[in-house]
């Protein structure tokens, strides 16, 4: 929370400066736009010159400049929608559409952050923005990377556009609609983002709904009667809006009291920046998504929605971060991202009103078409919604904007604490918002074209589809696999011929099996599930909504959406711990470099999925969310603040920084943020939070006066668990010496596995550690420990107790010093292949060590693997003492190979497999047990299995005597792809194994 | 010890500062490496120092003269370097040192021309040699020895300071061998990668332009480095460079790079005149080139073992104990031209007991297996040529070339 306060001083006062000459150039470029405005296909045009400029301004390396391009250019579509299509009903439309639109850019947003490719993603946006956007959507992978990189160019720009919009856009009551847009919006990719944002979340959306309402009334008048006339006195005082967004949102959050202080500072400039950014965005979005993939059509307008969303969810996360506190405190701050909030709503709106009004629609046609055939898929999801619009056009629009964001808000957060707490909010809002989003961007780009493009009988084929589903899950999946169906078809161009009433219906798709990394896909069903919901109880139209919202999930992919939501979440977090430096964007595109590698995102899950069960608490009840938030983002921050935490984040981003010219300006940022930092009362009391964190942190490591803390066990209990440890210890819970004696012994005559023992001698060695003892005692548990890891195979922990009795031994203290040389020579021989290593380790040996023989046999083994004597190894390894056989044994396979290898050079015409089956020892490890022949048939079979395994070519002689033919061999051996093999690399730790040996 | 007196110190301080400003503003560097060369112990330093520990208040001195407060950054440590060092206290003259080196280098950055950079080099030894120094007084005392370790992160400064292009390129070179040193001391070898990748990859500056001593400095590093790493053939050519570029009078750099160029060279089959091994004092190898003309495993591995320390310290152990399957061929080869002698027809067929009676000789006792595990290595190898016959226990040697020497290349792998 601290960094985006951070971020949002920021963004308010330098942010002022640099956002705010993006923003002029932008305007400049909006304000062309606006001309264009006028007409919708002017606008339409304008939008796309501000395209480019946005790109242009992405190839800089401000990919948050260009994004904010092209909100502005959105905007003033939006604009020219409102004031042209202003009709009641078109600016219902475009309402609804609007929201729905914002929602799909929820969706985008969610991929972009998680992504993080910021770079690519930009470039990929600036030279088509849509297409970008329409990438992703097809390419979910791909998608995403862009789109996360837009993303935060996206955040970025929105604060700018902001800026920038608010004088121009004054006149334009579009702020309203945006706002309810926004709202939509905020709903949908706050549920998404929900665990980290979900503060955030919940003010967007009540701000959004604030706006929203007065945006309907002012725009659809009709639609969203209720809400409208709110708006409409909104519109005039924007705080007076904020307030009364405040209100609506009381229910939902805390965040309205937030939204509704920002709202007075900040509205007029956030609204206007966002009708602009909206409309400008929404036209250029449109297309190059409808180019990219049909299916994605909604994406288009979903893109801009998303690059504004993007800019939203972060200023959302970092408001929320601060918490609402903040928010309100930070009225520059809530206007920012009110702004934000507002171009997205207009982005929607414009897309919204172009379809309604025909001039917007007729303008964005042009463009459509133009970008390609792609435009059908999305078409056809928008006909869909087109319908129902055409039908109950305001109404259903209004509904689905208002439930949109109460489920944002409200439901969202009582779906997650039902569902999944985590993902699924965070899901429900990406995935309502970006059906909606697509069925609008698809009305938008092509109002008319939208209802042909999707026929009826496929319409009802969806609507079967769905209709089967038990759950959310089960929706989800079939949404899934109906998109697939339906972009499959529209690139077939079988769309329209297809006939949809006599398809069969696709086998349930099994939503059971779903592992972590799937939750996400099944928090958005349950997301959709959850708006659904609600727009039923409190819209009568809910059936056709339903399948608008549907119809947009299915277009998405929901495993697309997931992989957002996890971006998003890691987003958010990392812009939270980021933002100590004050700018989101630096922020985001910190997390979107780490999130490029998909390793790290992973890591990040987990912070993301605590966020989110964070999130899903707060959800529950809204006074615990503030509690809950507050403690995350303090937690959040105690974290980013630490000294070192701040060192290695900056010299992650730094890495970037080379490679993307946006990275140096986030450098900018940073300072300022910091600097700003002071400004708002709530930062200052994060920042005390986060100090108290710090300073408990970093005591912990450092500045400890370690004998003052040392612990004198009490503890009585043999038997104890290990846990690490995340606070002093207790005394109370620490064994002393003579207990710790006692485990020991106990766990040296217990009879059950070793996962048992291991997990007691942890918990023996923390003791030790907790109480400083360095004795006999403690060589005596290492080495215990690290006999019974050798021979399970469990190097790690024999790893962590070798370097621990290496000290130990070095301290003076007696044990199996010998041994245990041994051992490490051993390791270092067979797994280092470091000549240097070895020698060093060699040169350490005393004389009187060279003379034991344990270390004896373990040089001997090394002579053996150096030279390759695989005789000699072998012989070694049947008189090897100690568990010196257990670390070869690591070795074998290795020198058995090499050894038929040299073999299969040098005898011919044959060699007898016994005779290798002798040599390589697999007759000594069959014969262990006992009898002689018996014994050595079974290593002969061994041994033949083995070389089979290994491509030699065996052969039966005269005398039934399986032989080893030399010469064909040598040229077919080959080492088998480890039929365990396991990620790590080591296939002896590969869980199954493990857990077999370690039970017998 | 006398001491000056006070207008004495006074005046040799303000001696010092006058020499330091004059030698920075003339870009004289012949001047100023004097005034920073410690281990030097150069009369004037000491008794410098000695004024600076009578004279406590010498950073008032140093910002009397406008010019000399310029200077101070690199001065003022300067001096509390000397006083500690002439206390002999040497884990704190370290880091005064290294202090007033980083001044200096702020201020090389900031010239265009090269002209200090004699006085950089100086800079540089004396950190290298200093942190020894402070390290071998802190473990003395217990302590942890950590400043060579700081005096490698600050070299890697400078080198990066010099590494880019311009004139001052030529002097990377230099400091890459300071740290070759010091990895090489500290065991850290792994680091020397980066350092030999920018001089390796860097297109802008031929190698050659550098100068010859920190070329030949370089070539033996490298070479060791490739020894390390059993790269025969590159260890060979980088220890030849700096032996034939090596100054022939400096006898203890000639040994030391005998010292590995010669068991690279044994490894690929080219052994040394044992006057080259008395004449540079490596008679520790003299044994190994006999066992390798005779054959003699017993002397091979009686020679390493006398000298293991030795060999495990210089990191050659491996490299000679490798040499064992050319002794034996060496052997097989012996037996054959026996067998030859005495009946020509059937000299490619060599039974493995005559093998294993040959070993018993040298008193080395191994079985059938294992003999015949080292002559499968050894045709695997391509020491032997022939196939062995598993029933007869025969090895069948090829009628051409029997024992094809290795003539440059290493044996294969």
């Amino acid at each position: 929370m601290m960094m985006n306060q951070g971020g949002i001083t920021e963004t308010l006062a330098p942010p002022g400066t640099n956002s705010l000459e993006d923003r002029h150039v932008i305007d400049a470029r909006h304000g062309q736009p606006s001309s264009y405005s006028s007409s919708t296909v002017g606008s339409e045009a304008p939008s796309w010159t501000p395209h480019s400029v946005n790109n242009s301004f992405t190839g800089n390396g401000y990919s948050s400049g260009s994004t904010y391009g092209f909100e502005q250019q959105a905007q003033p579509p939006r604009r020219d929608d409102i004031n042209s299509a202003t009709e009641a009903s078109s600016l219902s439309l475009g309402s609804t559409s609007v929201p729905q639109d914002y929602n799909g850019y929820m969706t985008y947003q969610n991929p972009t952050n998680s992504y993080g490719y910021g770079t690519t993603g930009y470039t990929g946006y600036y030279s088509g923005y849509q297409q970008q956007s329409n990438q992703s959507y097809s390419q979910p992978a791909g998608a995403y990377q862009s789109t996360g990189s837009p993303y935060q160019p996206i955040s970025s720009f929105q604060n700018t556009g902001s800026y920038a919009v608010p004088p121009s856009y004054s006149n334009t009551y579009y702020g309203p609609g945006d706002y309810q847009t926004a709202g939509t919006y905020p709903n949908s990719t706050y549920s998404t983002q929900t665990t980290w944002n979900d503060g955030n979340y919940a003010n967007y959306n009540t701000y959004q709904y604030s706006n929203y309402p007065s945006t309907s009334s002012a725009y659809g008048s009709g639609n969203s009667a209720s809400a409208p006339a709110q708006y409409q006195p909104q519109y005039k005082q924007w705080t007076d809006y904020y307030a009364q967004s405040e209100v609506n949102c009381a229910p939902g959050m805390e965040n309205l009291s937030v939204a509704s202080s920002s709202n007075p500072e900040c509205p007029t400039p956030g609204v206007p920046d966002g009708t602009q950014a909206s409309n400008s965005q929404p036209p250029p979005t449109a297309v190059p998504s409808w180019r990219p993939e049909p299916g994605p059509s909604g994406l288009p307008s979903q893109q801009p929605s998303v690059v504004a969303s993007a800019g939203h969810d972060n200023y959302w996360k970092q408001h929320a971060a601060p918490g609402f506190q903040n928010h309100n405190s930070a009225a520059g701050q809530s206007t920012y991202y009110q702004p934000l909030d507002s171009k997205n709503a207009y982005g929607s709106y414009s897309d919204g009103q172009n379809s309604t009004s025909n001039q917007g629609p007729n303008l964005q046609y042009p463009i459509v078409h133009q970008v390609p055939q792609i435009h059908q898929a999305p078409q056809q999801i928008s006909p869909t919604l087109d319908p129902r619009r055409g039908s109950k056009v305001q109404i259903q629009t209004n509904p689905r904007i208002v439930s949109n964001l109460a489920l944002g808000l409200t439901k969202t957060d009582k779906a997650g604490s039902a569902t999944m707490a985590v993902a699924k909010p965070a899901y429900i809002g990406v995935s309502l918002p970006k059906p909606s989003d697509k069925a609008l961007s698809g009305d938008a780009s092509d109002p008319a074209l939208k209802p042909a493009t999707f026929p009826k009988s496929l319409r009802g084929y969806v609507e079967r589809a769905l209709a089967r589903c038990k759950d959310d899950a089960q929706i989800a999946a079939s949404q899934e696999v109906l998109k697939e169906l339906i972009t499959s078809a529209t690139a077939d161009g079988t769309l329209y011929t297809q006939d949809w009433d006599a398809k069969p219906l696709f086998p349930l798709p099994e939503m059971d099996g779903l592992s972590n990394t799937f939750q996400s896909p099944l928090p958005l069903p349950t997301l959709r599930r959850s708006p659904g919901r609600r727009t039923k109880s409190r819209w009568e139209p809910l059936p056709e909504e339903k399948l608008v919202n549907k119809t947009p999930p299915l277009m998405t992919e929901p495993v697309k959406y997931g992989g957002y939501m996890n971006n998003r979440n890691r987003k958010p977090f990392v812009g939270n711990s980021e933002s100590k430096d004050g700018l989101n964007t630096t922020n985001f595109l910190a997390v979107e470099q780490k999130t490029a590698s998909f390793q790290k995102p992973f890591k990040r899950q987990r912070l993301s999925n605590s966020l989110t069960t964070a999130d899903n608490g707060d959800a529950s009840s809204d006074s615990d969310k503030e509690s809950s938030l507050t403690a995350f983002y303090s937690g959040a921050i105690g974290f980013s603040n630490t000294p070192e935490e701040r060192k290695k984040r900056e010299s992650r981003s730094k890495r970037f920084e080379k490679a993307h010219g946006s990275r140096v300006e986030i450098s900018h940022f940073k300072p300022k943020s910091a600097g700003s930092a002071n400004l708002y009362a709530r930062r200052a009391t994060a920042i005390v939070l986060s100090k108290t964190f710090e300073e408990s942190g970093s005591k912990a490591v450092e500045d400890i006066d370690w004998d003052a803390l040392t612990v004198r066990g009490t503890c009585q209990e043999i038997e104890k668990r290990y846990l690490r440890l995340t606070s002093a210890p207790d005394p109370a819970t620490v064994r002393p010496e003579e207990v710790l004696e006692k485990a020991l012994a106990m766990v040296q005559n217990s009879q059950k596995n070793y996962l048992y023992k291991c997990d007691q001698l942890k918990s023996i060695r923390q003791d030790l550690t907790v109480q400083r003892i360095r004795n006999k005692l403690t060589v005596k548990v290492y080495e215990t420990h690290a006999r019974l890891a050798l021979e399970v195979g469990d190097l790690p922990e024999y790893n962590q107790c070798q370097s621990q009795l290496k000290t130990l031994y070095a301290e003076g203290i007696e044990g199996c010093h010998m041994e245990f040389s041994a051992y490490n020579l051993l390791c270092v021989i067979l797994h280092s292949n470091n000549y240097r290593d070895l020698l060093s380790s060699m040169s350490r040996l005393s004389n009187d060590a060279k003379n034991d023989k344990a270390v004896k046999h373990a040089l001997a083994v090394r002579r053996a693997v150096t030279s390759g004597n695989y005789v000699m190894f072998f012989g070694l390894y049947r008189t090897a003492p100690n568990l010196n056989s257990c670390l070869m044994d690591l070795f074998v396979d290795k020198m058995r190979y090499k050894a038929v290898n040299c073999m299969c050079r040098s005898y011919r015409p044959t060699v007898p497999v016994s005779y290798v089956a002798k040599v390589l020892g697999f007759a000594y490890a069959s014969s262990a047990n006992g009898g002689s022949d018996e014994k050595d048939s079974v290593g002969l079979e061994e041994c033949v299995d083995w070389l089979k395994a290994h491509g030699a070519c065996l052969a039966a002689d005269n005398n039934g005597e399986m032989q080893l033919d030399t010469k064909a061999s040598s040229s077919s051996l080959y080492i088998p792809e480890p039929g365990d093999a396991v990620a790590h690399g080591d296939s002896t730790l590969a869980v199954n194994d493990f857990l077999t040996r370690a039970s017998s | 010890m006398a001491y000056p007196s006070m207008g004495e110190a006074h005046r040799r301080v303000t001696d010092y500062l006058g020499r330091f400003s004059d030698a920075v503003s003339t870009q004289d560097v012949a001047s100023l490496k004097p005034l920073l060369s410690l281990s030097s112990a150069s009369p004037s330093l000491l008794s410098l120092a000695d004024a600076l520990n009578l004279l406590q208040d010498a950073i008032r001195l140093i910002k009397q003269s406008e010019k000399w407060s310029q200077l101070a950054e690199i001065v003022a440590p300067l001096f509390r370097c000397l006083q500690s060092y002439r206390l002999s206290n040497l884990a704190d003259a370290y880091p005064a040192y290294e202090k007033a080196a980083n001044a200096f280098i702020q201020e090389f950055r900031n010239w265009d021309s090269a002209w200090a950079l004699e006085a950089l080099y100086v800079i540089a030894y004396e950190i290298r040699v200093l942190a020894e120094r402070a390290d071998r007084e802190l473990s003395a005392n217990g302590k942890l020895p950590e400043k060579l370790k700081a005096a490698g992160s600050f070299l890697m400064k400078v080198f990066g300071v010099l590494a880019g292009k311009g004139p001052k390129r030529v002097g990377a070179l230099y400091m890459t061998c300071q740290l070759f040193k010091i990895y090489f001391k500290l065991g850290t070898v792994h680091l020397c990668r980066s350092v030999i990748r920018s001089i390796e990859t860097a297109r802008i500056f031929d190698f050659e332009e550098f100068p010859q001593r920190d070329k030949v400095t370089y070539m033996y590093y490298t070479g060791r480095l490739e020894v390390y790493n059993e790269n025969f053939t590159a260890a060979e050519q980088k220890l030849s460079y700096a032996l034939a570029h090596c100054n022939p009078h400096s006898e203890a750099n000639i040994r030391m790079i005998l010292k590995y160029l010669i068991p690279v060279k044994l490894s690929i089959g080219i052994l040394p005149k044992d006057w080259l091994l008395e004449k540079y004092n490596l008679v520790e190898y003299r044994n190994i080139v006999l066992a390798l003309k005779r054959g003699d495993l017993r002397l091979l591995r009686s020679a390493l073992e006398e000298h293991e320390d030795r060999f495990l310290r210089s990191g050659v152990y491996l490299v000679l104990e490798k040499l064992e399957l050319q002794v034996y061929q060496r052997l097989l080869k012996k037996i054959y031209i026996i067998q030859k002698q005495k009946d020509p027809s059937k000299a490619h067929q060599m039974k493995l007991e005559v093998i294993i009676k040959a070993l018993k000789w040298l008193e080395i006792d191994m079985d059938l297996d294992e003999v015949e595990c080292i002559v499968a290595i050894l045709i695997h190898k391509n020491l032997v040529k022939g196939y062995f016959a598993h029933k007869s226990k025969v090895v069948v040697l090829s009628k051409q070339d029997p024992f094809p020497k290795l003539t440059g290349r290493p044996v294969n792998a």
